[in-house]
């Protein structure tokens, strides 16, 4: 293994700036007291202010994340108990076929979930709204959680589980004792992916929302057809830094529990 | 033989999907405190019967009884039995002294006790001072005091070890195989060993059951395994050996590889087909005219502590030879036996049959 070569290091470069270049583009111009992006004149806090002074705005940013953070718990707690279902299947067919089925709706495209999701909700008579938007960011989280807590589950010998029973462990030891702790980093590696999916699901939320309630990645998408304002700047500035914090946070978490815990736990 | 068995299988079989028998009809009992080991090729359900006794599985039909109480329906924590598994199974998010604490906790013992408990097992395992480390921070052979240690602590009746040496490199294995014996004979606690590798059961063990194809084809000490056989699936399986066919002419008296020889084998019948079973190391190199049968060196191998010597007779039968002397490769050499080397095995002789023979001229013998 030499160290990197130029050739490597100058590519690595370009498809970083490439990938990044938009996003700094538009927290720059955030800060552009002109009230356009064609041309830089001072800076200025006032699209920030604006941001905060936005009440409605405000509320929709408390909505998004309320959605994001129930509906990546309730998604959480069903994916992980499907994906110990499916691994304890005794009936091989069976569990293949919910392992299909769950990969289907991890590649069906998010504008038919959405759809369906519309259809149903009609039929069956569901006001549209934030229920409506709940309960179909559970529905589309769930089969990602699956997939990030199965190859954990899978991974865990069986012998584990027949030392602790050995052990004298009840089935509900085993669960809370071995098999939840084993698989832990893929229960939050699934919660993560759900919030994030969730904080910027569009198609789905588009679909499924109605008068007097939006999420960030809708109410954007209708802000920027009624034309361009740096308030949209702003506030992607906001979001921005707050992934870039989650993610170092996801990381610290990460971190901690792959440090040795020491000394004897009460 | 007043004690009563701690383990006892009656008649205990196990199939898969009613069609795949692992294990046939099996009768034993095992006492309190002795080091058992359970041998045979994979697949001879050996591990079925460790299995079973640790509850992980139910039998298909028969009975298991525990201190004379039946336990088929017993599940695997409610047994005073503790595992060591093959691959250790120590659990990746607890260190070592939680690994070893874990049975303690489940049963809601107090810290103090759990902490005084585990520190002593972690002695007799001699791992004082790893309390702390994480298991992917162990080696092997730590990883398997720490299972050991993990089994012991919760102070069962038995302890069951499936293949728990397989992984370990021979210096290590030998080490341990002393190890155990040890630790059994300090703790006084029935062992029940798992293993295909027939040296360690015959270092280990106070008794040894020799499997083959779901049952048990002969129980016995190392010494009564080694040197008498019931038949060729154990003399070639423990040890190595030379087989060959022959007829018994009368009690004392067998004829093989074109001659009759003297041996202490008696209560067959006379003329009856036999086999008889002579192991490398008792043979030994003579000059042709002395020896007791006459052969042609065909090839020879330096083992270290001895040759081995494969020969042929005229008759084609190979013998194999251990021996500190040297040979000459197409040299013709005389082997040189006692009768007591001889031993004659019949054919398909129920193990009942065979002890039941062994024991009406054994003691005929040894009153010499």
């Amino acid at each position: 293994m030499g160290k990197q070569s130029n050739i490597q290091k100058f590519f690595l470069t370009i498809v970083f700036i490439i990938l990044y270049a938009p996003i700094f583009f538009l927290i720059f111009y955030s800060f552009n007291s002109n009230g356009t992006m064609s041309s830089f004149e001072s800076f200025t806090w006032e699209h920030y202010a604006a941001v905060f002074e936005d009440t409605r705005l405000i509320m929709i940013v408390f909505n998004t994340v309320i959605v994001a953070l129930l509906s990546a718990l309730v998604s959480t707690a069903v994916g992980v108990l499907g994906a110990l279902a499916i691994v304890y299947l005794k009936n091989r067919k069976l569990r293949n076929t919910l392992l299909s089925l769950n990969n289907v709706l991890i590649v069906s495209p998010d504008v038919i979930i959405g759809a369906s999701f519309l259809i149903l909700f009609t039929a069956v008579g569901v006001r549209l709204g934030f229920a409506s938007v709940l309960i179909s960011h559970i529905a589309f989280s769930i089969p990602i959680v699956v997939l990030m807590v199965l190859p954990k589950l899978l991974e865990m010998s069986d012998s584990l589980i027949d030392a602790a029973r050995d052990l004298g462990a009840s089935g509900r030891d085993v669960l809370t004792r071995v098999i939840i702790p084993y698989i832990k980093p893929g229960i939050f590696a699934g919660f993560f992916l759900a919030l994030t999916y969730s904080l910027d699901d569009f198609a789905v939320t588009f679909f499924v929302t109605g008068n007097g309630f939006s999420t960030l990645s809708v109410e954007i998408y209708s802000m920027a057809r009624a034309g361009i304002t740096l308030t949209i700047n702003a506030l992607s500035g906001l979001i921005f830094i707050v992934t870039v914090g989650l993610v170092l946070v996801y990381y610290a978490l990460n971190r901690r529990n792959r440090t040795p815990v020491t000394g004897v736990k009460k | 033989m007043t004690q009563q068995p701690i383990i006892r299988f009656e008649n205990v079989s196990k199939r898969y999907n009613d069609d795949t028998t692992v294990l046939n009809n099996i009768s034993f009992e095992m006492e309190r405190g002795k080091f058992y080991t359970l041998l045979g090729p994979s697949g001879c359900g050996k591990t079925t019967i460790l299995r079973l006794i640790a509850g992980f599985i139910e039998p298909s039909s028969g009975e298991i009884q525990f201190n004379g109480k039946k336990i088929n329906d017993t599940p695997p924590n409610e047994r005073q039995v503790n595992t060591v598994f093959q691959d250790y199974a120590l659990f990746p998010h607890l260190n070592v002294f939680e690994n070893v604490a874990f049975g303690l906790r489940i049963k809601k013992i107090k810290q103090a006790e759990v902490k005084r408990r585990v520190e002593e097992a972690l002695r007799f395992v001699n791992l004082q001072g790893y309390e702390n480390r994480e298991i992917s921070e162990m080696s092997g052979g730590q990883r398997q005091r720490v299972a050991i240690a993990r089994a012991i602590v919760n102070d069962p009746e038995i302890i069951l070890l499936d293949e728990p040496l397989s992984a370990l490199d021979l210096k290590l294995r030998t080490e341990m195989q002393y190890e155990l014996r040890e630790l059994q004979q300090r703790l006084g606690k029935t062992f029940i060993f798992v293993t295909h590798d027939q040296e360690e059961a015959l270092a280990m063990s106070d008794e040894i059951f020799v499997m083959n194809a779901g049952e048990i084809v002969q129980s016995g000490t190392p010494i009564d395994i080694y040197d008498e056989p019931i038949n060729r699936f154990v003399a070639d399986f423990i040890g190595e050996s030379n087989i060959v066919d022959g007829v018994m002419i009368r009690d004392h008296l067998v004829r093989f590889a074109g001659r009759e020889f003297e041996c202490v084998d008696a209560g067959l019948d006379p003329n009856e087909k036999i086999e008889v079973v002579i192991r490398p190391e008792d043979l030994e190199i003579t000059s042709p005219d002395r020896g007791k049968l006459v052969v042609t060196v065909d090839t020879q191998l330096f083992r270290g502590v001895h040759y081995e010597l494969s020969t042929y007779d005229k008759d084609g039968n190979e013998w194999l030879v251990h021996s500190t002397r040297k040979a000459q490769v197409g040299d013709e050499i005389g082997l040189d036996f006692d009768p007591e080397a001889i031993h004659v095995m019949r054919l398909n002789e129920s193990e009942e049959d065979f002890d039941r023979r062994l024991e009406s001229y054994e003691v005929s013998d040894h009153a010499e």
